[in-house]
Parts: structure tokens; sequence; C-alpha cells
């Protein structure tokens, strides 16, 4: 099956560019918001990342002219605590994580040969929940409420006592949702990046953009949930007094750093990552040689990926920890510098061989590498412990962290967006105003945060909103505000040479810069489908191969060039291969996304407002939205009613047993499973380490009516397994009644986990311990209901003819489900149940 | 090497950058000859913990310097025009040579050589058993004030507030805390920082060479008040030390602040309006506030906010939250400028 359907029907091209257009097209209008291709929404992630830019940034020039002289009261503590507090929350949050899994979700289906990405109508809520969770954040600025506790929200300064305002709310809330926005991104850039590879395209051989962002989206799904959960357990604490983080309830204010920065060092590196595979993308192409050390490469994403989750101590170095901890996270944090060094130099080795230009993006690309590394030299520096505890929490940190998420993130941001700037447009930027951008970004960067070090190594704390005259800070900071306004001259020269080039660019030839990667063969600027026939891609470099691809691929003489059927679909191919296993069919437009997110913000402004009877009612209709949404799949008459397909082309994916939606849940319950592992965590940390934490002298959770529940979630899973079986062995004889048998075990399972948290007469407003059992609990029952929801569908389905033997697809996705919760529940028994009772208070 | 179309024209801009560099060097230079002094900086060490730090700080800051350097030129020279025909074989020797040199010897060798000379130096900070136990001082973080206490001090606790004394010459271990949210205890010219927790204790070993005053903040993000939490440090000789916590024992400050005078008026009101928040040794029992028992022999008022002298009381009783914005004790509007005048003179006579 090495090159299915290569043999392609002469078609006429322009016919078949025509039918794939109706097929892909953007509707126009009030209806361009049911767009789901990733085209349309990378772009206006990307936009819409900007604008969240620049308010940071005008933030950031508050902040420098109130530190540009000593003893100002340009703006008030408080204003100042909200202005930095939100410089750091929007940059983080709504610019740069956004912004690369823009740029991802652009670029990732064009670089694999893929139409688009796995889930369209995801990618359209991702979005939705992005831009009104970043209006809800920011526009607490407006209303002089915006949350002004540091954008690392550490309690107790954060908890209702010392913040009763709205503005932590907003911070947890709006941060809350927006990360469902890169979760999403997240769970489908995996999954596209390793089921809808073009045929031929082995994991080995893809472009190792790719590899980097497959790294980035994986360290998102583990990554965010630790900052969701304790978002999730300080907003109960705000809202409904549950003591997680106050000592005296047995909680501790610590519990939240180390939430905070399980989450907050892997956020460093998913920002680095995709910025690193900009520079792994563009310095072979302007050296004209392929990168040296592709496996190199390859294995310092995965080391970086896997070291970066074992260093969020290097924050907290001051908190008081054990030595044996510190000299462990200490060492960690300096060994990070490995993965980073062969970067480097398989970079510098790769010029050393070829030949090469430096075009304007390179120049962005050199910018990067000086700043780069000396944030990268500081940060070494700060990993060494008794040096951290002196410049610690001073102004040194401010520039190290300036150094590396500038230096790593927004100049090779820059260089991207130069580069790939043909592709969006099909025009070239202007060399001159992007000279001049870079020159004055660049030294007006390193005269604002290169003397910052000095600053802070003259003893200036971060996080002050004015100093004395006679501290012996003054002259620096003023050279500091000075160069911040160079510094934001430069950005504004750049941003409009991008925006100018739109209308007055030069119209750039077809892969102008001569590039390797599949996304040069699409027409500039793309189409909807991005190709009209998808090719079979056994290199690293198919366009310097073949620089005939590109035309042979819009002439339809490649695979899955047929639009009669009027289905989106691309090719699922082997994770590991890229042999082609199925056909998949991508849903159309749709209005569920916006809807469901717009009844998420519903929920989110209710909270926000304290109208819990409304939230509770939003939560469900956003539910039903979720759920219609998902009922049109597999045979529904808007998804495949029809299955059929060219001989010798493969099923289409809901006919078989594994598509990507099945990939899908599995990484989701990866991100769902680090949440309850920070769960469990939380649970053991505040029982060892929490100085007032009280054990209950006989524990409350009944140890019969919780493992009876677990017996019955058990047998439903097993009635789940034994349908599957049943379905791959073509029989569906009893399929709905066997789905309601399970489903009715689930709610058996429910009544039981009920029935024991009612014996359990707990008091989660007096300790900590009772609040975090009725979390677990809560969470438990959350999921139990989702499974027999779910289950309960599954079985209408099977009614109206959806799913059985001729569409066996979906079951085996909510039997995953099932799966989780058996895990879920067995652990949860075990440590809240059977511990306690084991080794007691 | 394959064929390609290229239509650009190479140049070499290297040397330019090269001048530029320069140029931004020479800057960093003028900078750093600036200045090192200062009452909080790190790089005028008094004391042995800083002292080693500071060394720690050039050491790195040198080598740092050179890799910098030395990544920028290869960086720079490789962009230089030049026809070589290498095979593939050799191309792939010269990689290896680049990766394993630079991404592999270059980081682990300077990993080990830090974490070598930076161990012993952070071994030297804990606070460690010693053979003679030192001065203990606890230190307790408020919004947006220090709580001073000497637990060891002959003849019972001495408590003060917004001044650290300590005896020179001999480490002194810091027990530190936080009454409310978290802040940072630091004295930049005599050591490292540590977190003031609510619940837990944090202990950090300091010491001072000579007899000098120096500066403190904290250094923990802690509310509005944040940038006005400064705290004097004044290291004394350690007979001088000893006296001054006699000086300070409950039974001498009551003696004082209690002896019939002509401010008795200015007693009742300060235990209409002040008692229930200040302690006056002999007079109140208030543990909001500060401890104003010895207020009249601190150097600043208000952790810093302004220099105490003759009226100054008075002046911040009536200005404070101008001074320092968001502080926590109210405003004394309803007090008329007698009163207030009065109640700054007593205090300012609350000196051992």
């Amino acid at each position: 099956m090495k090159s299915v359907n290569q043999e392609a029907v002469e078609h006429d091209p322009q016919q078949l560019h025509d039918d794939l257009h109706d097929i892909w097209g953007n509707p126009k209008g009030l209806k361009a918001l049911t767009i789901v291709n990733h085209t349309t929404l990378g772009l206006r992630f990307m936009i819409t990342g900007m604008v969240f830019f620049l308010i940071g940034g005008i933030l950031a020039m508050l902040v420098r002219t109130q530190l540009a002289m000593p003893d100002q009261d340009f703006m008030s503590p408080e204003i100042y605590n909200q202005v930095t507090t939100m410089h750091g929350t929007v940059m983080m949050f709504l610019f740069a994580i956004p912004m690369l899994e823009g740029l991802a979700i652009y670029l990732i289906p064009k670089m694999i040969g893929a139409r688009d990405l796995v889930c369209p109508r995801l990618t359209s809520l991702g979005y939705f929940c992005y831009l009104f969770g970043g209006i809800i954040l920011t526009s607490s600025l407006i209303i002089e409420m915006a949350p002004s506790s540091g954008w690392f929200m550490y309690t107790p300064l954060s908890s209702k006592e010392f913040a009763p305002d709205l503005g932590s709310d907003f911070w947890l809330l709006g941060i809350t949702f927006v990360e469902i926005s890169a979760l999403s991104a997240g769970v489908e850039l995996v999954v596209s990046i390793l089921r809808t590879r073009t045929q031929g395209m082995a994991l080995h051989k893809m472009p190792l953009f790719a590899w980097y962002i497959l790294a980035m989206a994986l360290m998102i799904v583990v990554g965010f949930p630790p900052l969701i959960l304790g978002s999730v357990l300080l907003e109960l604490e705000r809202a409904v007094g549950m003591p997680f983080f106050q000592i005296a309830g047995g909680g501790d204010p610590v519990l939240w750093q180390h939430l905070f920065w399980l989450f907050g060092h892997p956020e460093v590196y998913i920002i680095f990552l995709p910025a690193a595979g900009i520079v792994s993308t563009l310095i072979p192409v302007f050296a004209g040689r392929p990168i040296v050390g592709y496996g190199w490469v390859v294995a310092a994403i995965t080391i970086m990926g896997f070291i970066s989750f074992g260093l969020w101590v290097h924050h907290m170095f001051t908190i008081g920890i054990p030595q044996l901890a510190q000299a462990f996270f200490s060492a960690a944090s300096m060994l990070v510098a490995v993965p980073t060094a062969i970067q480097v130099f398989v970079w510098i080795a790769t010029l050393w061989l070829g030949k090469p230009k430096m075009k304007l993006p390179m120049l962005w690309v050199m910018g990067f590498l000086i700043i780069f590394v000396c944030g990268g030299l500081t940060g070494v520096m700060l990993a060494l412990v008794p040096f951290n505890w002196q410049v610690h929490d001073t102004h040194f940190v401010v520039a190290h962290m300036h150094y590396v998420l500038v230096g790593g993130m927004f100049f090779p941001l820059i260089a991207g967006l130069y580069y790939w700037l043909p592709l969006f447009s099909g025009r070239m930027p202007s060399e001159n105003l992007g000279r001049w951008g870079f020159w004055l970004t660049f030294l007006g960067f390193n005269g604002t945060f290169l003397i910052m070090h000095w600053t802070g190594l003259l003893g200036m704390p971060r996080r002050i909103y004015t100093y004395e005259a006679g501290s012996g800070w003054e002259i620096f900071n003023l050279l500091s505000s000075i160069s911040s306004f160079i510094l934001s001259a430069g950005i504004a020269m750049v941003l409009l040479d991008i925006a100018l080039h739109f209308r007055f660019g030069k119209p750039a030839k077809h892969n102008p810069w001569n590039a390797d990667t599949l996304e040069w063969a699409n027409t500039m600027p793309p189409s909807a489908y991005n190709f009209v026939s998808l090719p079979n891609v056994e290199t690293r470099h198919p366009l310097w191969d073949d620089p005939n691809l590109p035309h042979t691929m819009a002439e339809g003489k490649h695979s899955l060039a047929v639009a009669s059927h009027g289905r989106r679909e691309m090719w699922g191919t082997d994770p590991i291969t890229g042999k082609v296993r199925e056909i998949i069919h991508l849903p159309g437009n749709s209005w569920w996304p916006l809807f469901a997110a717009s009844a998420l913000a519903v929920v989110c402004l209710s909270l926000l407002t304290r109208v819990y009877l409304l939230a509770g009612v939003f939560v469900i209709i956003a539910g039903i939205f979720l759920l219609r949404w998902s009922w049109e799949n597999g045979a529904h008459p808007n998804a495949a009613p029809d299955a059929g397909v060219k001989p010798g082309d493969p099923p289409l994916h809901s006919r078989t047993m594994d598509g990507p939606g099945l990939w899908a849940m599995g990484v989701f319950l990866i991100a769902n499973g680090s949440f309850f592992l920070s769960y469990l965590f939380g649970w053991f940390y505040l029982w060892t380490v929490s100085p007032q934490w009280r054990m209950p002298e006989t524990p409350p959770l009944s140890l019969m009516l919780m493992g009876a529940a677990g017996v019955a979630v058990f047998a439903g899973a097993v009635i789940m397994e034994k349908l599957i079986r049943g379905l791959r062995q073509q029989r569906d004889a009893g399929l709905g009644a066997g789905f309601y048998t399970a489903a009715a075990l689930g709610a058996l399972q429910i009544g039981l986990t009920g029935w024991a948290l009612w014996q359990a007469e707990l008091s989660p407003t007096q300790t900590s311990h009772d609040a975090v059992m009725l979390v677990g609990l809560a969470y438990a029952l959350f999921h139990g209901c989702l499974a027999v929801i779910l289950t309960v569908l599954q079985g209408l389905r099977v009614g109206y003819g959806y799913v059985g033997v001729h569409a066996p697809f979906e079951p085996g996705v909510v039997a995953l489900l099932w799966r989780y919760n058996v895990v879920v529940f067995g652990l949860l028994i075990g440590a809240l149940a059977v511990l306690p009772r084991v080794i007691g208070g | 090497m394959r064929e390609r179309n290229s239509a650009i024209a190479i140049h070499n801009p290297s040397s330019r950058w090269g001048h530029r560099i320069t140029c931004l060097m020479g800057i960093c230079l003028l900078i750093s000859v600036a200045g090192c002094s200062g009452d909080r900086s790190i790089l005028d060490p008094a004391g042995p913990a800083a002292r080693d730090v500071r060394l720690i700080w050039w050491v790195m800051l040198s080598f740092a310097t050179v890799v910098l350097l030395g990544v920028t030129a290869v960086w720079l020279y490789a962009f230089r025009p030049r026809s070589v025909e290498r095979t593939a074989a050799q191309e792939r020797r010269i990689a290896r040579r680049w990766i394993i040199g630079g991404g592999l010897v270059l980081p682990v060798a300077s990993i080990t050589a830090l974490l070598m000379f930076g161990v012993p130096a952070g071994q030297r900070m804990l606070p460690l058993p010693l053979s003679e136990p030192p001065e203990v001082i606890e230190v307790i973080g408020h919004q947006w004030w220090w709580e001073v206490r000497y637990p060891g001090a002959e003849g019972g606790e001495v408590v003060t507030a917004n001044q650290l004394v300590m005896p020179a010459g001999e480490p002194v271990d810091f027990h530190v805390s936080g009454a409310d949210v978290i802040h940072a205890f630091w004295v930049p010219r005599l050591g490292g920082k540590i977190d003031m927790l609510p619940g837990r204790v944090n202990k950090i070993r300091l010491e001072a060479d000579e007899p000098a005053v120096f500066g403190a903040q904290c250094a923990e993000l802690c509310g509005v008040g944040h940038a006005h939490m400064h705290l004097y440090v004044e290291a004394v000789p350690r007979d001088e030390f000893d006296a001054w916590l006699m000086a300070r024992q409950e039974t001498e400050l009551s003696e004082a602040a209690t002896q019939a005078s002509t401010h008795d008026g200015a007693r009742e009101a300060f235990m209409t309006h002040c008692a229930s928040c200040h302690e006056v040794a002999g007079v109140s029992q208030g543990r909001v506030g500060p401890n104003l028992s010895d207020v009249g022999s601190r150097t600043m008022l208000g952790a810093g906010a302004m220099p105490m002298e003759e009226g100054a009381i008075s002046q911040w009783l009536q200005n404070h939250q101008t001074l320092k914005p968001g502080n926590k004790m109210p405003a004394h509007d309803d007090i008329d400028t007698d009163t207030l005048d009065a109640l700054g003179a007593w205090l300012e006579t609350l000196s051992p």
C-alpha cells in the first residue's frame, strides 16, 4: 500500500479546484463565525494574539514610565500592581501561547501534507474560548479591578482575606477559560501530527518544526492541568471558603506555589520550543543545506521536554525547602543547558557547513541567538542556590526572564513571521524598514534589560512601584526606561512593515526562500483545502528533492484528488511509519463551537458575579451544545452517511475501530490524568507537609460503599469492553441494551459514591482535609455522570443507526473513558479511604 | 552539496556587527565602573556570605562573557563567503565535533566547575550547629512593617519594630516568618534572602564583619505597601549590643513610659486612640501594629517612610497615608492637630 491511489485519474485541475473549493471554502458574512478551517483560525489566533501583545506592551511602557525616575506618583501602588500583574498575565497567557499555537495551527497541516487539523470544530471552540476569556480578563483593567497579586498569584496575597476585590477572580476564572483553548489546541496538534501526516511521511521523516510542536503540544497537555487544578481550588477557597491554602484550616499557601510552578516552569519551554522550531526551520533554508544532526535535535527536544517538568522548584529556592531537594533541583536546572547547547551547536554546525545568507529573517535569528544565549547563561547562574538567594526577586531576574522569553520567543517569532509572510499574503516584506525595525528592537531591548541585571545586583527588588532618590538605582532605571521606548519604536516599525506589506509588498515568487518543506507547495495565499492532491513523501526535504512537486500536486496527480462525494477528506496514517490506514472525513463549518464557547463565557461571567444558579444553568446549556455537536459524527446525515470510497482506497475512519477521535480521547485523558495526579499530589502534600493538617480520628469515607461503587464502575467497563469485542467480530446484537446496562451500572456507581459522600458528613469549609476529599469525590461523580451520558447517547445512536457493525468507531472512544474512570476511582479509593486507615492520622 | 538556485547575493556584514557589538560592550563596561556601592548592593558585601556570592558572580560573569562572545563570534564567522567542497564523511565529522564539543562537553564541564565552586559557598550559609550557639533574632513580616524579637536577651525577651540591631563580627541566626502574607527577609550586603511564610519558621545565618548600617527591604510582593517596607539594620560591637538589649528590658521601658509628667494628657489620648493596636511597655497591650516602646530611639519611622527627628511623629500621624499609601493605620482626621502634636512629643520621649 505504498502509494495508494497514485494512478489518479486525469482530472481537469481547474474543475477539481472548483469542486474542492465548494466543499472547503469559507462562507462570508455572519456565517464566517462558523468557519472551522485551520488557515483562517490560525490567522485569527495570531491577529488576536498581536492585539493582546500591544495591550501587554502598553502596560510595560506604563511600568517603565513609572520607574524612570525615583519617587514618582504617576501611578498609585494599587494601579501599579494591577499593571505589572496584567503585563505578565497578558504576555504569557494571551500573547505567547496563543500566538505560537496560532502559528502551529496555521502551519502544521500544511507542513505534514494534510488538509486541516484533525478536530476542526475544536479549533474553533478553542479560538472563541481564547477570545472571550481574553476580553473578560482584560476588561478588568478598564474597571480598575484587575488582579494585583502578581502574575503568579501567590496565596495568601491573592486569597479572599488580602484581596477581597474581584481581581483574583478575574484572573482565576479568565485564565482557566483561556486554558480550555490552549488545551484543546494541544490535544488536536498532538493527534494531527501523529495521525494525519501524508502517506509515507514516517516519524523520522517529518519536518523538525513538527517535532517541536509535538513536544510543545504534549507539554501543554501535561503541564496546564496543575494550574487549572490550582485555579479551581483557589477559586473554591475564595468563593465558598474551603481552606486549601490557609494554614489555620490545615491548608498550606506553599501548595499553590508548587501547583503554579509545576505548570509555570514547563510553560517557559512550551514557549521556547516552537520558537526554537522556527529557528531550526529557517537555518537550513538560509544555509542552503539540510540541518546537521536531525537525530540530535529530536533527542534534545525530548530530553528538554522531560527535564522541564523536574525544574519547578528552582522558582522556590528561597521558601526554605530541604537542602537535598535544593541540590537536586539546582543540578537539574543546570542540566537543561545540555539539550539547549546541543541545539545551538547544531545550528552553528549547519551554518558552518552551509552557505548562509543574511536575509531579514536570519537577522532576527541572529538577534535571537545572542539574546537567548545570554539569557541561558544567566539562567545557569540562577540555578546556583547561593547566587539565587541573593538575586531572587530582584531586577536581575526580571532581566534574565526577558532575555529568555523575548530572546527565546519574540525574536524567533518575528523571524518566522517574516519568513512565512509570503505564504500568508503572497507578498514580500520590505528589507529596509525591516532592518531598521530589527536594529532598533535589538538595541532597545539590550539597553533596557542588560542594564537591568545591574540594577538588580545593586539590590533593587522586583515589583516595587517606586524607589527613593539616593538609592543608587536612578541612572540605571532612567537608561532602561529610555531604551524601552527605543524598543517599542522598533517593534512599532516591525508591525508597520508587516501591516504595510499586505498592501505594498512586492508580489512573491513561488517558494521565495527556496525552502524544503511542504507548506510552500501551497498557493500563496493558500486555498482552504491546502492541496488538490496529497503526495507520497518519503524524504525530509520534499521540495528540494522534487522541485516540481507543487505543480504535480496542484494538477491532482497525487492521491485523494476526489471531490465528488462532497466530504472533507484527508489521510489517516500510521503514527510511526506514515502508512495509510484510513480516510479521515472532517466535519464542516458549524455554529456549535461558537454557541458552546458563548455559554461557557456566560458561566465564567456568572461565577465572577457570584450568580451561581445562572452558572449552573449555563454549564448544562454548554454541555447540551457540546453533546449536540458530538451528535453530528459518524453515519449522521451531516457527517458521512454514505461510506463509499474509490476502489482500492482504505475505508472511512468512522467505519474502522481506530480513528482520530479515539486518539483525541486518549490525549485528552492524558491531560485529565495530569489533573488527577496533581490532585493526588495536593492531597499527599497537605497530608505530609501542611503545618496544621488534621486527620480525623475515624476515616469518614465508608470503605464498603466506595468499594461497591468501584465494583459497579468496573462491571460497567467490562461490559463496554465486551461490546467492543463483539463489534470487532462483526456482532452488534444487543448492542443498544448493552450500552444501557453499562450506563445503569455507571448510575449505580454515582449513587453509591453520592451515598458515601452524604454519609461522610464532611465540613469542607472547616478543614482542608474535608475540602480536598470533597473535591476528589466531586471529580469522580462528574466523570461518572460523563460516562453515563455518553453511554446512553451511544445507545440512542444505535437506535438511529448511526452506530453499529457498519459504523463501529464511537463505542471505543467511550470505552476508553470507562477504563480511565476505573483506574481513577481505584486510585481515589486507595488514597482517600484505604491509606488513611492503614497509616492513620 | 546539491545545487540550489539562489538569486540572493552573498554579502559579508560580519565586520559591521563586530563593530556594533564592541560598542555595546563598551557601554556595558562604562556602566559597570559607574559603581558597585549602595546600601543594598550585592556587589558591596559586608559579610562572609555576601562576599562569597560576589566572588561567584564575578567568576560566573567572566566565564559567561567568554562563552557568549565565543558563540557569537563563531556564528558570525560561519557567514563568511567561502567555497569549500567537502565530502559527506568530512561534513559528518565536522558536525559531530561541533555538537559533541559545544553541546555536550562545554555545558557538562561548565556545570561541573560551577557546582564544585558554588556548593561549598552554599554550605557556609546554612544554619548548621555551631560549638557556641549563635544569637537568635526573630523577624516577623507584617503588611507592611517588621516585628523584631530577641528571645535570648538576658533578663527576658526584647521586642521592637522596624529596626534590627545585631552584634557585629559573629554569626547570627535569623528565624523569620510572616504574620499575614508572604514577605521576604533580605539584607543584601550581608547575604541571601529567605521567604517569611505564615505558619512556618525559616532560618538563615548572616554575619556582619564590622559595625555598620545596612539597607534592607522586603523582597516578596506583599501588597500595596511592598515598596515602602524598609528595615533599618545596624551591626554594633557585642558589648554595645548587650547594652542595647539591656536598655530595652520591659521593666526599664515601662518605667520611662509611665512616670508622671507633662505628657499625661498625651498618654490618655494614646489610650483612647492608639492602644488597641500598639503596645507601649507598661501602658498598652495592642498587637496589631508595631510595638512603640522604644520608638523615640529609632532612626526611621513607618518602616523607612521618613527619618526620625523632632516633630517627625506628629508629621507622620498627620500625613502617613501620603507618606506610605495604603498603610493599615486609619487616617487621623478625627483627631485635632494639637492632640497629634502632643502624642508625637510623648512618643518621642520613649527612648531608652
